[in-house]
């Protein structure tokens, strides 16, 4: 008795799930690209498309409701589609974190930015993507391991963070005209920090999904 | 410090598990890893038992065991043996011709496996209830006091007590106390399969066996039979077979998923039994697992 149509359905809100990670990972590519050029319309630009980051995760939403209620899903495809109203929360989390980097964009405007702080911004956003990529592969897989894996990356954006807040904090210390400016960058290294953060929270939901085991992954 | 369960031991997450709302206490019990039955100790046990139709085998060493006051659900594809299992507790097998069984079952401690037992008082201490409602062909009220008259009560006030508790206990009462001497023929079947759980309170029994009790009903009728099976299981141990699995996950504490061995020998076997809401979310058996989220069966 194979559920074809049950199982279509399951694979068409995957789909969507990977290019609600794809719209993410994309806004917060282009939010620190605006950063770094001081770009106000295309952060603006960013800021208006979160819009369609939220009608997206709403959609997906609506879509896992109306398997719950029609289909009954049971075992795997239950954990399966209560995985992914949770991943969908934190991809659009993450979302906002790049809109928030746009409203800091426009906040700071033409302010001159230490390139090697934008550089290192640039960085963790690097690493938390390439944290947030995998492990959307590893769902896609249903792969535990390397879901329990990936969150132990997450000391290498918090090292990062670190690097950015001193460096700010020592430019405030010596020159408190900076530190408005100083406040917005840290607000932009703050939300990248978390971002890596949401990954771990999805890798606990993949490995749910594969295991059946509710356990918060501990990344220190 | 990596991979540290939320909860460490059992006593931590019970203290923490009861500053949260109930229905978290009861899901996140469930899902605990190494499950173990609830202490008020087993109603029924299953030791290697096997039973036999002629030379075919139709269960194949089942162990089991089933606690009191819980609602166990047994599930699995047609012809895998859930009826025969249900129908062994109360004897109602050996009404076939030919039948054999091995091992035992253990019924409050005491095997009822065997030519020395009584079968009569075996099926009043385990009373069943079919799929489709069978009530006589008589009143309500004689329907309900058939089974104490048979075991000798034949007080009126006696009758009467036996027979108003056991329509109030299936929540009938309110519905046929004006008309309890009309023929219970006249009630619509969702009131005739309640009749029938009445008739089985009746002669008190220990155990009530349920043999798809809902699939002849509507809806309504069906959400009455399962809400009825909550209050019953204050008082008795219940155990039934289902072929809706959404009944199954609604309704009963433990799920037994059975299936045939292979398709030559066609022998009933267990393959998963535990908490219901970790075989309906977690199954361990890929078996279970493809049964459950119904790709195959």
């Amino acid at each position: 008795m194979a559920r074809e149509t049950f199982e279509r359905q399951l694979q068409m809100i995957l789909d969507h799930v990977l290019v609600l990670g794809s719209m993410v990972e994309q806004a917060v590519l282009d939010s620190l690209d605006a950063l770094k050029r001081r770009d106000q319309a295309a952060a603006r630009r960013i800021y208006d498309a979160d819009l369609q980051i939220n009608e997206k995760r709403y959609s997906i939403e609506s879509g896992c409701i109306t398997l719950i209620a029609t289909q009954q899903p049971m075992a795997r495809d239950v954990r399966f589609l209560a995985a992914i109203l949770e991943i969908i929360t934190e991809l659009e989390r993450i979302g906002d974190y790049a809109k928030g980097i746009c409203k800091i964009t426009q906040i700071i405007s033409e302010e001159a930015i230490d390139p090697v702080l934008i550089y290192e911004l640039q960085q963790m956003a690097t690493l938390g993507l390439d944290m947030l990529r995998r492990a959307l592969d590893a769902f896609v897989a249903g792969d535990a391991t390397i879901a329990r894996a990936i969150p132990m990356e997450d000391s290498k954006v918090d090292k990062l963070y670190n690097q950015v807040y001193h460096k700010l904090m020592e430019q405030m210390t010596v020159d408190i005209s900076t530190i408005d400016r100083a406040n917005h960058i840290m607000w932009a290294a703050h939300n990248l920090e978390r971002m890596s953060d949401r990954v771990t929270n999805i890798c606990e939901r993949i490995i749910y999904v594969a295991t059946g085991e509710m356990k918060e992954l501990d990344t220190t | 410090m990596a991979n540290k369960p939320v909860f460490t031991n059992m006593e931590t997450f019970m203290t923490e598990e009861k500053q949260r709302a109930p229905l978290t206490l009861q899901l996140d019990m469930a899902s605990k890893p190494g499950e173990s039955q609830p202490d008020r100790g087993y109603k029924i046990e299953f030791h290697d038992f096997s039973f036999y139709y002629g030379k075919f085998k139709a269960l194949g060493k089942i162990n089991m065991q089933i606690p009191r006051n819980q609602i166990t659900a047994i599930i699995g594809p047609s012809g895998c043996g859930k009826s025969t299992l249900l129908r062994s507790i109360n004897r109602m097998n050996d009404l076939v011709p030919n039948v054999r069984m091995e091992g035992q079952i253990i019924l409050n401690g005491e095997n009822i496996i065997g030519t020395s037992v009584d079968v009569v008082d075996v099926r009043r201490r385990v009373g069943m209830v079919f799929q489709r409602p069978n009530p006589f062909p008589k009143s309500i009220y004689d329907n309900v006091a058939y089974g104490p008259r048979l075991y000798g009560i034949s007080h009126r006030l006696g009758l009467d007590e036996i027979v108003y508790s056991a329509l109030r206990q299936t929540a009938l009462w309110d519905e046929v106390k004006d008309k309890l001497h009309q023929s219970a023929m006249a009630l619509s079947g969702g009131q005739q399969q309640r009749l029938c759980i009445a008739r089985a309170l009746a002669v008190e029994p220990e155990v009530i066996l349920m043999d798809e009790p809902a699939s002849a009903l509507d809806p309504v009728a069906t959400l009455k039979i399962e809400e009825l099976m909550q209050t019953l299981k204050e008082t008795y141990t219940i155990i039934i077979v289902t072929h809706n699995m959404q009944q199954a996950a609604r309704v009963s504490d433990f799920t037994a998923f059975m299936m045939i061995d292979n398709p030559q020998t066609r022998t009933g076997v267990m393959v998963e039994y535990g908490l219901t809401t970790r075989i309906f979310t977690n199954p361990k058996n890929k078996q279970t697992e493809d049964y459950v989220t119904g790709r195959f069966g």
